[in-house]
């Protein structure tokens, strides 16, 4: 029985005007994470520990700024973020969550 | 040259990607003789309703239309329409006949409100509808004559991250070929209106989608359910979701990117092509019985950790693009999507793939669902009875 093919890519960007990747498997700090976008592969340095599934700044994101996926607005920085850094509900606002956590 | 696959043209300008002999049930009093007559003949699908007379209002609405609806389906080659009330089996068989269907009325007050009368002479008016429909052959027809219904349940990060934006190409491809496409599952768009609205045809059409969702989401809160608290909740935030929108746009990614034509209400057929939203309930059931009798054709359903249900009219392709359950469920899934979640496939190679996937069963290749008897109609309920 031969192995499965090694991975091509470890993050999925979804669209164009997205500001975030999404990752295929836990990535480490240092990992330069091959990342597939609508427009190619791009390396990016990871800067910080991301779990699978979660989301990966691919630039440099301010404070207050929208944090981009499918295309759209998800959210907004609540401090600027940096290329690599992990991007999840602790430096990210939903405009819509009500719940007593924010 | 332009994708294609083999259909059955109608004379009502639809197409079936099935030629199904349907015996349908008006009324719960006469499902199980429904159920006795389709035992009887090969290939038959049955679909009973469990209610009647007594409904009121937007419920009778909604039932009248939906049976009309099921009988006259693109997919029906012929009907054998039973109940009770005289005047509602007509009707129902008269919508078929009006689509060029061949139908037939049995009324349980007409077998002397003898149901194993009513069986006899269902299998017998069955059987020779049956051959008759079996003569019907399938011609070439562009991917304008699909209309899908784009379905998720039991969704988790490989939904939105790979099988529903994986739909969304799909669903692009049928659309920009002059076909159409509904969603629905309105609990779905809360977080995502401001997406939705902005693909929407018109101003009407983005205030609707934006008071479905308010509506939907008051709905709940009447009942005592807070849609937006704590949503995502503890599992989703730990598995990767930041927040209701980006859960949401996971979601509604299955519609692709084609302008919002319209919304319609739940099991209303759209006006025309194009890329279209239904006001519908999540409970895949109702959702898929809705897309159905709205006149889709071939259903696309992704899930996560796995979800047997299939619609019984409708060819219903099961898609998972999580590596576990694509282990697990290889007598569910018609189609695996593991390898793009995995990194070792590009997301449009996988669209290609699908689309193969997608021409074939519309051009007859069965579904795991169909082979396996998975199927039923559910239409939804909103009030009392009297």
């Amino acid at each position: 029985m031969t192995a499965a093919p090694a991975p091509e890519h470890d993050a999925l960007v979804l669209d164009r005007a997205d500001n975030v990747a999404t990752v295929l498997r836990a990535l480490a700090p240092g990992e330069q994470a091959r990342v597939q976008t609508p427009s190619g592969m791009v390396a990016l340095q990871v800067e910080e520990a991301i779990p699978l599934c979660h989301k990966v700044a691919l630039g440099e994101i301010p404070a207050g700024a929208a944090i981009v996926k499918y295309g759209a607005p998800i959210g907004r920085a609540l401090t600027a973020i940096g290329p690599g850094q992990h991007v999840h509900v602790h430096n990210l606002k939903s405009e819509r969550d009500r719940s007593s956590r924010r | 040259m332009a994708a294609s696959f083999l259909g059955y043209p109608r004379a009502d300008g639809t197409v079936g990607t099935r030629n199904h002999l349907l015996v349908l049930s008006v009324t719960g009093l006469t499902g199980p003789a429904a159920r006795r007559i389709g035992r009887q003949i090969l290939g038959a699908v049955t679909v009973t309703m469990p209610y009647g007379s007594g409904l009121l209002g937007r419920d009778r609405t909604v039932h009248e239309r939906a049976l009309k609806g099921l009988a006259a389906h693109p997919n029906v080659g012929a009907v054998v329409v039973v109940g009770g009330d005289r005047a509602k089996v007509e009707a129902v068989a008269g919508a078929a006949e009006r689509a060029g269907r061949p139908a037939e009325a049995l009324v349980l007050d007409r077998c002397g409100h003898d149901s194993l009368v009513l069986t006899d002479r269902g299998v017998r008016a069955a059987t020779h509808l049956a051959r008759r429909i079996s003569r019907a052959r399938r011609e070439p027809v562009g991917l304008d004559a699909l209309f899908l219904g784009l379905e998720c349940g039991r969704s988790d990060p490989s939904s939105g991250l790979v099988a529903n934006p994986l739909l969304g190409r799909i669903a692009d491809r049928v659309v920009e070929s002059g076909g159409g496409a509904v969603i629905g599952e309105t609990t779905e768009w809360l977080g995502a209106e401001a997406v939705l609205t902005e693909r929407a045809a018109s101003p009407q059409v983005a205030e609707a989608i934006r008071a479905a969702a308010a509506r939907r989401e008051a709905l709940a809160a009447a009942a005592g359910i807070d849609l937006t608290y704590n949503n995502p909740s503890e599992t989703n935030i730990e598995a990767g979701l930041s927040s209701i929108e980006e859960k949401s746009l996971g979601a509604v990614a299955k519609s692709g990117s084609s302008s919002v034509r319209s919304l319609v209400a739940y099991g209303e057929p759209p006006a025309g092509p194009g890329l279209h939203v239904m006001d519908a309930p999540a409970y895949a059931p109702e959702s898929l019985t809705g897309f159905t009798t709205a006149g889709a054709n071939l259903l696309l359903f992704t899930t996560g950790v796995g979800n047997s249900f299939t619609s019984a009219l409708n060819p219903t392709i099961k898609v998972s693009a999580n590596p576990e359950t694509c282990r697990r469920l290889t007598d569910q899934l018609d189609f695996t999507a593991s390898e793009v979640f995995e990194g070792r496939e590009p997301l449009e190679a996988a669209v290609g793939r699908l689309m193969a996937v997608v021409l074939e069963v519309a051009s007859g290749a069965l579904t795991f669902g169909e082979v396996l008897l998975e199927g039923e109609e559910v239409i939804s309920r909103f009030g009392e009875a009297l």
